[in-house]
């Protein structure tokens, strides 16, 4: 199905203005950005069908455009579900590499840009002091900070508590040294099961070939 | 002779009025005159900003370069100036032409308060007769601006002249709903709501009712594609936006 190219229009400007309105509020991220020009990054979603190009200019703006007739640096092919999955993943990087999501092209500066995203540290306190006044601005913005170190180092210490949990007091899942131990010996035993079929296939050639 | 956009040898359309040639630019000189200063409050208010992102994926159809010469016809304002100057940079040239002097006055004025005329020249010119040589331009777009064009067919003839071999042109410009209730929907806003609001906003409702009857008046999409591909061009395609409300049509100098 083919979609309205205002809606794709639409929805490109409002991910190109929230894109540099983090980037403008997170301080040093528009020079790491100045450094990966030229970089298009092209996303061809298949299920529903929208290709989405992102480019980086000279001045380390960020453009977000619908339509593009020359090649991206970097193309990356999948459903709506694999980019969704890629986003929510703890380890983007690794997520979008093994994950079912198609790579083409240099992907070298994709995943320095992945780094640049990552690193994103917005300060809300311009925006607040704007809309607030200096006072009210700037204690809101000490709450959001303390806020979200708060919630980061939670979420953190919530999710090494509940993988000790899951090990050490539920015994729910076996140690990782112990996965990596079973796992080796699954692939060994896949390899010898793979030597053994075809030297059976060998044998069965030779036979065939003495009773012809 | 009569052509596609039922121009004939010595009349033509004036929204649902019968014309002589010679007096439409006039006619359509007085509309904009009267619109020119509230012209971009009023395509907000009227499209609920959608003009804007109509404006947007033509942009993104040019596939303008640095370097490059743009020229946008009856660009009014200078909204799809000011872009395509960030587009070509400092290397490239943005032409912003418009037949009525009022609308480049506007236009002007609104590039200078944005800091946006190093690379971009304001001509006074009509779509007809490009005063421009033949071979010398990138890129041409007419947003909303080829209905009010007194021969369509000679403007788009003048248009390719200029063009490029390669150049392109994008033509954005009202047409037909796809949809019959969409369509019946969109005429009674026309006919209705958009006088009323450029009663109250403009002051001015006759202008708008005369934009709401020029675009009924305009060719459809398959028929402005003929007459593009008449003019001379190749590779010609259309896209329809906002179910058909707005299409953009794409040429190609052969």
């Amino acid at each position: 199905m083919e979609h309205d190219p205002a809606v794709i229009a639409g929805v490109c400007l409002v991910a190109e203005k929230a894109i540099m309105r983090a980037v403008d509020l997170s301080v040093g991220t528009r020079n790491q950005l100045q450094r990966l020009h030229p970089l298009t990054v092209g996303v061809n979603c298949s299920s529903p069908s929208v290709d989405m190009y992102l480019t980086i200019d000279a001045e380390g703006a960020v453009s977000v455009a619908s339509y593009r007739e020359e090649a991206a640096t970097v193309s990356l092919a999948g459903s709506w579900k694999d980019f969704v999955g890629v986003a929510a993943a703890d380890d983007p990087a690794s997520a979008l590499i093994n994950g079912n999501i198609q790579i083409s092209g240099d992907t070298a500066p994709l995943l320095r840009l992945q780094t640049v995203l990552a690193d994103l540290d917005i300060d809300w306190e311009a925006p607040l002091t704007e809309a607030l006044g200096s006072v009210a601005g700037h204690q809101l913005a000490n709450v959001i900070r303390a806020f979200t170190r708060t919630s980061k180092s939670t979420h953190q210490r919530l999710k090494r508590q509940l993988s000790e949990f899951i090990l050490e007091e539920g015994r729910l899942s076996p140690p990782q040294a112990e996965q990596n131990a079973f796992f080796s010996a699954v692939d060994d035993l896949v390899l010898r099961v793979d030597r053994a079929d075809s030297r059976l296939k060998r044998i069965k050639k030779r036979l065939a070939g003495l009773s012809g | 002779m009569s052509t596609q956009d039922n121009t004939t040898d010595d009349t033509t359309d004036f929204g649902f009025e019968r014309v002589k040639k010679e007096e439409k630019a006039g006619r359509v000189r007085e509309v904009f005159d009267s619109v020119a200063s509230q012209y971009d409050l009023m395509n907000d208010l009227m499209s609920g900003g959608l003009h804007r992102l109509w404006k947007r994926f033509t942009i993104e159809l040019s596939s303008v370069r640095p370097g490059q010469t743009v020229l946008d016809i009856a660009g009014g304002t200078g909204d799809l100036a000011a872009k395509f100057s960030n587009l070509v940079g400092k290397d490239g040239n943005v032409i912003l032409s418009d037949i009525n002097a009022a609308m480049l006055s506007v236009g002007r004025d609104r590039l200078i308060d944005k800091g946006a005329l190093n690379n971009i020249s304001v001509v006074q010119a009509d779509a007809q007769f490009l005063p421009f040589e033949d071979n010398s331009i990138d890129c041409i777009t007419i947003a909303f601006g080829l209905r009010n064009v007194t021969d369509k067919a000679k403007a788009l003839a003048s248009m390719n002249r200029v063009l490029k071999p390669g150049g392109r042109l994008l033509v954005l410009e009202f047409s037909k709903p796809v949809s019959p209730l969409l369509s019946k929907i969109y005429d009674a806003y026309s006919f209705s709501a958009l006088p009323a609001m450029g009663k109250i906003i403009a002051n001015d409702a006759d202008s708008y009712r005369y934009l709401a009857e020029s675009i009924r008046k305009h060719p459809d999409q398959e028929t402005l594609l003929e007459m593009v591909e008449d003019a001379g061009f190749v590779d010609c395609r259309y896209h329809n936006m906002t179910g058909g409300i707005v299409a953009v049509h794409r040429g190609i100098k052969g």
